[in-house]
């Protein structure tokens, strides 16, 4: 009689299940339990109460002002960081994607910043900013377009602006070389036939190269956000989410609420809150920008 | 025979790796105890160590974190049940961990508590939660105004200011004979010093935080905080003798900046003043004095805001008696006199880094005389200033929380985004929130 699964069947069962006990382990038991951790008011400091609350913590983050200032600063930073980061991406992917003498050099170039460490790169821009001895002071200085120095990240108009910018200058590069890799799989002929269709290098663009694009900036796109959104490292490094909440994002908020008021059951909610927004965004992108069928 | 080999050659791995092992059980029972504590003074932490060793014979497993992730690091592990024995605690944490059971009070031991009669009052005051000790003090210090002699000298002024007044008529003087944009440094940048430098200015304005049953009065409408929140407001956007940037400066930026020599003014924690006078570290190196915290408005003092830092026993290490009698012991040689009868790391401490210690016999010490003739042109002005500093009046089970908001809201009024009232006000409404939600 034969077995409900084939020999084949039970052994890729037996050779995949190793991994699947490891992704269970280190994935799925971590997203588990910190949603149960959310469901609970806990707070490290007092070990001896731990209440069961529901989504309490849900609730009470969602109607705390803290909360809505820091989705309010994480749109704008993301908005400003993906929108410029992407089109940024596509004229640099551009101007690659032709054949001119030092092309491959400009190509290595181009990863530089993307393998720079978040760390050096939020160090190296907050040196630049710096009000004391920065380079961007000494440059508008020595230009003539600033009197004198100033506080660029103690100016709260500018902080998040400022910080946006270090976070374009190191994720531009990948994003750039994701539409270059799909530019190249656009059909030269496409180009050809729009020239004898008298389509200039503008019309060319829109109507051919953007169209081609699409599934390269769905993919640009999504991931910049997913990277823009939950962004923290440049916080902590250059702002620490000041001055006053001027760069208190949703990761920011998180972070102070798990680590330094070890309020782990709301910062569990909060960080639930962050990943349905990021999949929420992701989701929308696909579903309009991804590839349709039929 | 084989098999023999292999189940023996397994036997004495495990035996070796138990030997080996950082196993804290085995460890203790060889007559060794857990330290953790941040990175400071790590030298010297590591020499006395070595001693404490060669005469007690007890082995010490010293940990330490950066100071920025200290107290997430060391709850972690307290509430993982880690086998700590001491920790250095700060005196803002001590509720909070009382609270939570993570801290042992030394009230039974008579051989510890004896210190308190040779130790600064706030020191040993920073030390007691609802009536109970818990340690011994690692080292003490206050919040201290400096200036910069040779910028004074070159403005033609005669003394350093002793009223908030004559700092902003001294900075506009200094500011119109061209000497510097900014005299006045304060870092107000949000880092754990903030409520320092805060509490330093709200005292020296006759101010308190909280009253005595630990109500908020921060918000007080002419109260000292408001008053000091407002001349910070003023000093950036009104005199402009205090720069804008002063909300992105933390501690270590603003000791870097007063060192180049390129204010005349500041509130610094007083061990910085060695490294502010030494010729390694500082370019205005040798000009660099204290003086008295200014008096604030009508009602100011010089008052200053204290700190310590200190050795705290786990009540894990407390509950069993080998650990205790080692940690006792460990405590004494640390924050007490060692087994020659010396508050030798203090001294060290003082001597090689700067931190000022809370053992007052160590005052008429002569090689402390000398060090603050050397390093900050005598010792009178720091000794009378320790005597009015005040211990942090916001310290409390909730500090934790409360104090994001409080950097929040110094920020806010510095950046001119909310008046002082407002920002205090509501900062005062926080703190009743939490002090509620405390049960």
């Amino acid at each position: 009689m034969p077995g409900r699964f084939s020999y084949d069947n039970r052994s890729a069962a037996i050779l995949v299940f190793p991994v699947l006990a490891v992704l269970l382990v280190v994935a799925a038991f971590p997203i588990l339990y910190s949603f149960w951790v959310s469901l609970h008011d806990i707070v490290l400091t007092r070990p001896l109460r731990r209440p069961f609350v529901g989504l309490e913590n849900y609730g009470r983050m969602l109607a705390d002002p803290r909360f809505h200032t820091a989705v309010l600063r994480t749109t704008l930073y993301t908005v400003v960081t993906v929108s410029v980061t992407t089109v940024l991406a596509i004229g640099v992917a551009l101007l690659l994607n032709e054949n001119f003498r030092g092309n491959k050099l400009l190509n290595a170039l181009l990863l530089l910043p993307w393998a720079t460490p978040s760390i050096v790169n939020g160090l190296m821009w907050k040196w630049i900013y710096d009000p004391t001895y920065g380079l961007l002071n000494a440059v508008l200085v020595q230009l003539g377009l600033l009197e004198s120095y100033r506080a660029w990240l103690g100016d709260p108009d500018l902080t998040l602006l400022l910080i946006s910018n270090a976070a374009i200058w190191k994720q531009m590069p990948l994003a750039a070389l994701l539409l270059i890799v799909t530019m190249k799989a656009i059909p030269e002929d496409l180009y050809r036939a729009a020239k004898v269709d008298g389509a200039n290098v503008v019309q060319r663009f829109i109507h051919v190269t953007l169209p081609a694009l699409r599934p390269g900036l769905m993919l640009v796109l999504v991931y910049e956000t997913m990277i823009s959104i939950r962004h923290f490292d440049l916080f902590l490094i250059m702002t620490q989410g000041g001055p006053g909440d001027a760069s208190y994002t949703l990761s920011w908020l998180i972070y102070v609420e798990t680590f330094r008021s070890l309020r782990f059951g709301t910062g569990a909610a909060l960080s639930y809150l962050l990943a349905m927004l990021t999949f929420l965004l992701s989701w929308l992108f696909i579903r309009f920008l991804g590839e349709r069928r039929g | 025979m084989k098999s023999e080999l292999t189940r023996r050659g397994i036997l004495q791995g495990l035996a070796a790796a138990g030997m080996v092992a950082p196993g804290m059980a085995a460890a203790q029972a060889a007559g060794s105890l857990n330290f953790i504590g941040w990175s400071a003074a790590v030298d010297q932490v590591k020499a006395h160590i070595s001693a404490f060793e060669r005469d007690t014979g007890v082995r010490v497993n010293y940990e330490n974190f950066p100071w920025a992730q200290f107290r997430t690091a060391l709850v972690t592990r307290l509430v993982g049940n880690a086998p700590i024995d001491v920790s250095w605690v700060s005196d803002a944490w001590l509720p909070e961990f009382a609270e939570a059971g993570w801290l042992a009070d030394i009230e039974d031991m008579p051989g510890l508590k004896r210190y308190n009669a040779e130790a600064a009052s706030y020191c040993t005051q920073s030390m007691v939660y609802k009536g109970k000790q818990y340690g011994l003090a690692y080292y003490g210090d206050h919040m201290s105004f400096m200036y910069n002699t040779d910028v004074l000298q070159k403005a033609g002024i005669a003394a350093p200011p002793t009223t908030w007044d004559e700092v902003v008529e001294q900075c506009l003087k200094i500011k119109r004979a061209g000497l510097m944009e900014f005299p006045l440094l304060l870092s107000l940048g949000a880092d754990t010093w903030l409520i320092e430098f805060a509490s330093a200015l709200a005292f020296s304005f006759g101010g308190s935080f909280v009253d005595d049953k630990g109500d908020s009065v921060m918000g007080a409408p002419g109260g000292g905080v408001v008053a000091a929140a407002r001349f910070l407001h003023d000093c950036i956007h009104k005199h402009k003798i205090l720069s804008p940037g002063a909300v992105e400066t933390v501690e270590l930026n603003g000791l870097r900046a007063f060192g180049s020599g390129a204010h005349a003014f500041t509130i610094e924690p007083t061990y910085r003043i060695r490294s502010l006078n030494d010729p390694a570290q500082a370019t205005a190196h040798g000009k660099i004095r204290p003086a008295m915290m200014p008096k604030g408005g009508a009602n100011g003092t010089h008052d200053t805001c204290g700190w310590i830092r200190f050795y705290a026993m786990t009540p894990a290490a407390k509950a069993d008696r080998a650990r205790r009698e080692r940690a006792v012991k460990f405590i004494e040689y640390f924050g007490g006199r060692d087994t020659r009868g010396k508050y030798s790391l203090q001294e060290m401490l003082l001597l090689d880094v700067g931190l000022p210690s809370c053992a007052l016999p160590l005052t008429e010490d002569q090689e402390v005389k000398t060090f603050w003739e050397r390093w900050a042109g005598g010792g009178d002005i720091i000794a009378r200033q320790s005597m009015s500093a005040r211990k942090k009046d916001v310290i409390s089970p909730w500090f934790g929380e409360w104090v994001e908001t409080s950097n929040q809201a110094w920020q806010s009024v510095c950046l001119g985004r909310a008046t002082p009232e407002a920002a205090m006000a509501a900062l005062g409404n926080k703190w009743n929130e939490l002090k509620r939600a405390f049960r």
